[in-house]
């Protein structure tokens, strides 16, 4: 009788360790400061007038598949999301538009040929910058050259979003938020700006003066 | 229980839930006094300000008021839709701050018809935040092998300040403007379970926003 009160005892003791181990990492797991997202949302076409130009656009195999990882808890799988954001803001700014993966693919004789990159992500959480907010900052690179290959501009393009933090929200929904708001920013950027670059600019009135030239 | 406990605790329990209450007050500027005449084609759109540093107008606020101003006479058009359809206008970067941006914005054929095709006829501008504005007290929670609890007590007050400003898409003007301030301190008191009084503030603020905007609109006959 008194051995079989021992033994309840034990497995009794042993359950509440284990339950207390569980609920431990439980919490833990709650608090855990990592972050893996993946962007996995649909971005709306542009609503713009594309110009009478003609462009390639080299989406390269790192560009479309292109993680992130700006801090060592943080990876942002952007590749796939930034393709579509880019695809949609071209399709808005030229009226003729190939989307090839190396330069050699191009087809189109004049335009322009544009080469995106990423240079750099940034990510900010509340325990960072003491505030209730996310932020992602995601800093494009568009090489820019002419039919021929001669480099007209290496256009920097900074795209900025952020989240408010939420009570109990989860940090990989947050920053997922955010990246889908720089995102959206990028193809904002990119529609009213471009035309804005002084290169490209001075490339359109050479062009515009090339084809009025007898 | 005696009738003595019972009234100490009704008592306690009014006081400390008459403390969860918050304040609010709503300033409100209109041009006329006349409500705004919404055809039953035409709808409203309540869209966040997000252009602020250091704090974001949060989705879950914009879609309280959109709630709350939706009826059987008022329709009101989901925030995401909208922006979606006239992409990237109506972004933090593009989204025009006053109404001569608006003015040229809609001199764009091809936003005046999406406008118009979403029967878009009243834009409504939300733009604030709640923010914690003082703690107080302390609270501990331990757990043992015999046993757990928190002790202590805890308050804090947070306040709500939203603006709302509405525009006519069709005649590109300003229909008023309303500003919500609602405070109020929340309590969480350790007695070995935690016990939390929450005091609803952006709830109310979001309430007596989203009614006060109703009260701008009637549908015509």
């Amino acid at each position: 009788m008194m051995i079989r009160k021992i033994t309840y005892r034990n497995i009794s003791h042993s359950m509440t360790r284990l339950l207390l181990l569980l609920t431990t990492l439980l919490i833990l797991a709650g608090c855990s400061s990592s972050a893996s997202v993946q962007i996995d949302r649909n971005f709306p076409s542009v609503l713009a007038k594309p110009k009478p130009i003609a462009a390639s656009i080299v989406l390269t195999e790192e560009f479309s598949n292109y993680i992130a990882q700006p801090n060592d808890k943080t990876v942002i799988d952007l590749g796939s999301a930034q393709v579509q954001v880019m695809k949609n803001a071209f399709a808005g700014l030229f009226n003729k538009v190939e989307f090839v993966t190396t330069a050699d693919q191009i087809t189109t004789d004049n335009g322009l040929i544009i080469t995106p990159s990423v240079r750099e992500v940034q990510v900010s959480t509340p325990s960072d910058n003491y505030l209730n907010v996310f932020e992602v900052w995601i800093k494009y690179n568009l090489d820019i050259a002419d039919s021929s290959g001669e480099p007209i501009v290496s256009w920097f393009m900074p795209a900025y979003g952020k989240t408010p933090d939420a009570f109990m929200a989860s940090k990989p929904k947050a920053i997922e938020e955010a990246s889908i708001i720089a995102l959206r920013d990028s193809g904002a950027k990119l529609m009213l700006d471009f035309y804005r670059i002084p290169a490209i600019y001075g490339w359109l009135r050479e062009q515009q003066r090339l084809e009025q030239s007898p | 229980m005696k009738p003595l406990c019972k009234s100490v605790v009704g008592g306690l329990l009014l006081i400390l839930l008459g403390g969860c209450s918050a304040t609010t007050t709503i300033d409100e500027y209109r041009p006329s006094s006349q409500p705004i005449l919404l055809d039953a084609n035409e709808q409203v759109v309540v869209l966040g300000r997000r252009d602020a540093g250091h704090y974001e107008t949060d989705r879950e606020f914009i879609d309280c008021v959109a709630q709350r101003m939706r009826g059987s006479d008022i329709s009101v058009l989901p925030e995401a839709r909208f922006i979606d359809a006239i992409y990237p206008w109506f972004e933090p970067r593009t989204a025009p701050k006053g109404l001569p941006r608006l003015k040229k914005l809609m001199q764009d054929p091809m936003i005046k018809t999406v406008v118009n095709q979403q029967s878009v006829r009243y834009l409504v501008w939300l733009d604030g935040s709640t923010e914690t504005v003082e703690k107080g007290g302390s609270i501990s929670c331990a757990v043992g092998p015999g046993g757990g609890g928190c002790f202590g007590f805890a308050q804090w007050d947070k306040l709500s300040v939203y603006e709302a400003i509405v525009w006519d898409l069709e005649e590109l003007q300003e229909m008023g403007r309303l500003r919500v301030d609602s405070e109020g301190t929340s309590y969480l008191i350790g007695a070995v379970a935690p016990i939390p009084l929450l005091t609803p503030v952006k709830s109310d603020a979001c309430a007596s926003l989203g009614n006060q905007l109703k009260t701008f609109f009637t549908a015509s006959e």
